[in-house]
């Protein structure tokens, strides 16, 4: 239509720098500013932020000196993905709720007539989430690097691995901003989770939970003993990928169904589809049949895979991601051996690091016991009690001969090997309680050994080692290097030891006589 | 003066009912009343104007730029204020925050530039001792000032706004009066209302409409001039009058057509406005420009 003198005024109140810059993409960003500090503030992220840094912080300060105190870098870089899954629901729901808070109150027609459409208010929306997810990207490096930076770190971390919880961050906030445009009732959130509980669980009945598991944002895989990196077989790279493709997707869907029909977010869709397809294809196959040979292999002959290094007239073989700690298996084995008698305080090991084959990352098998003469099984963790039990470990090899020997004695033997696994510890009573799976100090119990299994101990042999412990150690020490033959001979009975060490003979049968 | 807003047979319809009816309009920068009885079609053309529903025929400009495209649109509503007829807001927010909100979906992205402007409008309408106050502890009055806050930031060429006054007790429509004054200088501001008193005292031009027809486009003093020779005194209600009602002193002050001889009375806005609306419109010609 045609209008005449129409006036061309100044727009007023606005700075030339304003106008010069792309207003469309700066309010993007400006706008998900304003929704950051606004999610920041709703209680459940609050509640669930401070529970997520509660957690992670309880396990980084906690005065742990178990086996956290040497952490295995290629576990400890999933581990981060536990905890955050609150949190990730926290910022579903609210930024679900943050989407929807103009439609509940109203505004959608008055703000409807605003210069900013409602697909740029959606992508805002989405990326008000980063924030979040920036911080659990902060939390999840302190995690690692506090482990990382501990002087007994083994093994490299994942990047993809890492990637996970700020992954599943975004993933949260872009689902939540989704839902409020294709479901805009206060209550689908919950309904999601509802139904993604029930799909996950009929999907697992029938296929199995490694059939939907890592459709999940978080696989931890926790709990089996740590094998060397290149054995995990975990396809975190195509997770991440599946995840990060997936978020692309939802804000892409959120973005198309608000009303945008850009060529961008049209390509912007299809990759972020392919991404999203491809991560779940590349994840799906499981263990390739190169994977699990390679397990065996590794498993069967370690020899192969190890680098071994000579430490005072013994050698350590560890796999590749844990030369580092073969000094502090040295420092056992002579602190062993230096309690021993005979030739044992000169005899020649070998620490072989051993681990079983795995078909999963949970599984925590017993190692068998190793017939090879002078060797001495060591596994994949160390500190807290794994270091007691590799110390009984070299002492039942020093008093034996071998592992395998060794599951015969019972007998004097048992009070020896004991004694030089306890001699030396600054907490013997403590550290033998703890090595009892029972955590018992009298009694018959097994002693927990560094191949996962575990030796007899009877009651009377307690009850002589606990007499031991009383006794000043130099004196014990003389003893036993005085009468070391004896005392590793199986024909020596617990009650001679006693005689032999010069402490209380326990009274009744012996429930373990010599063979 | 410019003309700045711009529109021809503007039409709207709901359902087969029409709420504008070929509506035109030539606006020019100050304020500008809209008058109406309920159901005229008032809201429906300042939703047209300020873009949130799409006229079902006709066109309209907004300093020359058409809303028809999408960039078009974009770019009036890149220099309009809306003030629906209810606002809505954020009751969890403070006025502040809630202001911020709107200059942010008005694409003015720079932080600082930004409170500035929202510190600025919340300054403007008084509101500046109680902007970190959340809204749900506003009083009425408050939240009304706030919502012209909301309209007003970003410094809009064109301000639209609907029944602002409504709600509101005498002191604070004195002091909306004052605020719409003052955004009247230099801009368009098209307001609607029931109270020919706004708009006696605020604008300088004012349109009644009636079944979603322009009855009237003109000045105050031209619609108040509609009245001359229509107002007069009599001691009971006048039976040809089309409006009669008993004033504070017990005489009757009667709008129509009067008797010869009538004790004829000065007329106000007012009464222009109810002989306008009470025109049967000629086809074609109804219009009455002042």
């Amino acid at each position: 239509m045609t209008t005449v003198g129409v006036a061309e005024p100044e727009t007023p109140g606005r700075a030339d720098h304003e106008r010069e810059r792309d207003p469309a993409t700066a309010s993007v960003f400006a706008l998900a500013a304003f929704q950051a500090r606004q999610l920041l503030l709703q209680i459940p992220v609050l509640v669930f932020g401070l529970l997520y840094l509660a957690y992670v912080g309880y396990g980084l300060f906690r005065r742990d000196e178990g086996m956290d105190a040497y952490p295995v870098l290629h576990d400890v870089d999933r581990s981060t993905q536990g905890g955050a899954e609150l949190f990730a629901v926290a910022l579903l729901v609210c930024a679900h709720r943050a989407a929807l808070l103009d439609r509940r109150r109203g505004l959608e027609e008055q703000f409807g007539v605003l210069a900013m459409p409602p697909a740029r208010r959606t992508l805002a929306h989405a990326l008000s989430v980063v924030p979040c997810a920036l911080g659990v990207a902060l939390v999840v490096c302190l995690q690692f690097a506090w482990a990382a930076l501990r002087p007994g770190a083994a093994g490299h971390g994942s990047v993809f691995e890492l990637a996970v919880a700020p992954l599943a961050a975004l993933l949260a906030g872009a689902v939540g901003v989704l839902l409020a445009r294709v479901l805009p009732h206060p209550a689908a959130p919950l309904f999601l989770l509802l139904a993604t509980g029930l799909v996950t669980s009929l999907l697992s009945d029938g296929l199995g939970t490694g059939g939907v598991d890592w459709l999940w944002p978080a696989v931890l895989e926790n709990g089996g003993t740590p094998v060397p990196g290149e054995l995990l077989g975990r396809p975190a790279g195509w997770h991440a990928l599946y995840l990060l493709g997936f978020t692309v997707l939802a804000v892409c869907v959120a973005m198309w169904v608000a009303g945008s029909r850009a060529r961008v977010l049209k390509a912007a869709t299809a990759v972020a589809l392919a991404a999203a397809v491809a991560g779940v294809a590349g994840q799906a196959p499981g263990d390739s049949a190169a994977l699990q040979a390679a397990r065996k292999a590794e498993a069967d002959h370690p020899a192969k895979f190890q680098t071994c290094v000579e430490r005072a007239g013994s050698r350590y073989c560890a796999y590749p991601d844990w030369t580092g700690w073969t000094v502090d298996w040295a420092g056992v084995v002579h602190r062993v051996r230096s309690e021993a008698g005979g030739d044992a305080a000169t005899t020649r090991l070998t620490v072989r690091q051993r681990i079983e084959e795995i078909t999963d990352l949970t599984t925590d098998a017993t190692l068998p016991t190793s017939s090879a003469p002078g060797t001495v099984t060591v596994g994949t963790q160390w500190g807290g009690n794994r270091v007691p039990e590799f110390a009984v470990g070299v002492a039942r090899v020093l008093v034996a001969g071998s592992e395998q020997a060794s599951q015969e004695m019972c007998d004097a033997r048992v009070v020896t090997t004991m004694w030089l696994a306890l001699a030396t510890d600054p907490t013997p009573a403590a550290t033998f309680r703890h090595l009892r799976i029972d955590d018992s100090l009298t009694g018959s119990a097994a002693v927990l050994t560094p191949d996962g299994g575990s030796m007899s101990v009877s009651a009377h042999q307690t009850q002589v080692v606990r007499e031991l412990l009383r006794e000043p150690h130099d004196a014990v020490t003389a003893r036993v290097k005085s009468h070391w033959q004896q005392l590793v001979s199986p024909h020596t009975t617990t009650a001679d030891a006693a005689r032999l060490l010069g402490v209380k003979v326990p009274k009744g049968p012996d429930d373990c006589p010599a063979g | 003066m410019n003309t700045t807003v711009s529109a021809a047979g503007l039409t709207v319809r709901y359902g087969g009912t029409p709420a504008l009816d070929g509506v035109d309009l030539s606006l020019t920068d100050g304020v500008t009343g809209l008058l109406g009885p309920n159901g005229a079609g008032k809201t429906t053309l300042l939703k047209v104007l300020a873009t949130a529903v799409p006229p079902d025929g006709g066109a309209f400009t907004v300093y020359g730029v058409d809303p028809a495209t999408p960039a078009g649109r974009l770019a009036v509503r890149r220099m309009l204020g809306y003030l629906p007829q209810t606002p809505g807001f954020h009751p969890d927010f403070t006025a502040f925050e809630f202001v911020d909100y709107v200059a942010v979906l008005k694409e003015l992205t720079g932080r600082g530039d930004r409170h500035r402007e929202v510190r600025r409008v919340l300054d403007q309408v008084g509101l500046a001792d109680v902007r970190g106050r959340r809204i749900k502890r506003l009083s009425g009055g408050m939240r009304q000032r706030v919502a012209l806050a909301a309209a007003l930031v970003g410094d809009p060429r064109f301000l639209v706004l609907d029944e602002p006054t409504v709600g509101l007790d005498p002191e604070q429509r004195m002091r909306f009066r004052e605020l719409i004054a003052e955004a009247g200088e230099g801009r368009t501001v098209v307001l609607s209302t029931h109270q020919t008193e706004d708009v006696a005292m605020l604008c300088n031009r004012v349109i009644v409409l009636a079944d979603g027809r322009v009855r009237f486009d003109g000045t105050p003093a031209g619609l108040t001039a509609r009245a001359a020779g229509h107002v007069w005194s009599s001691t009971e209600r006048a039976p040809g009058a089309r409006a009669g009602w008993r004033t504070g002193t017990g005489t009757f002050r009667n709008v129509g057509d009067p008797p010869t001889g009538a004790d004829l009375l000065e007329p106000t806005l007012e009464d222009g406005y109810l002989l306008v609306l009470d025109e049967k419109p000629t086809e074609g010609t109804e219009v009455t420009a002042a």
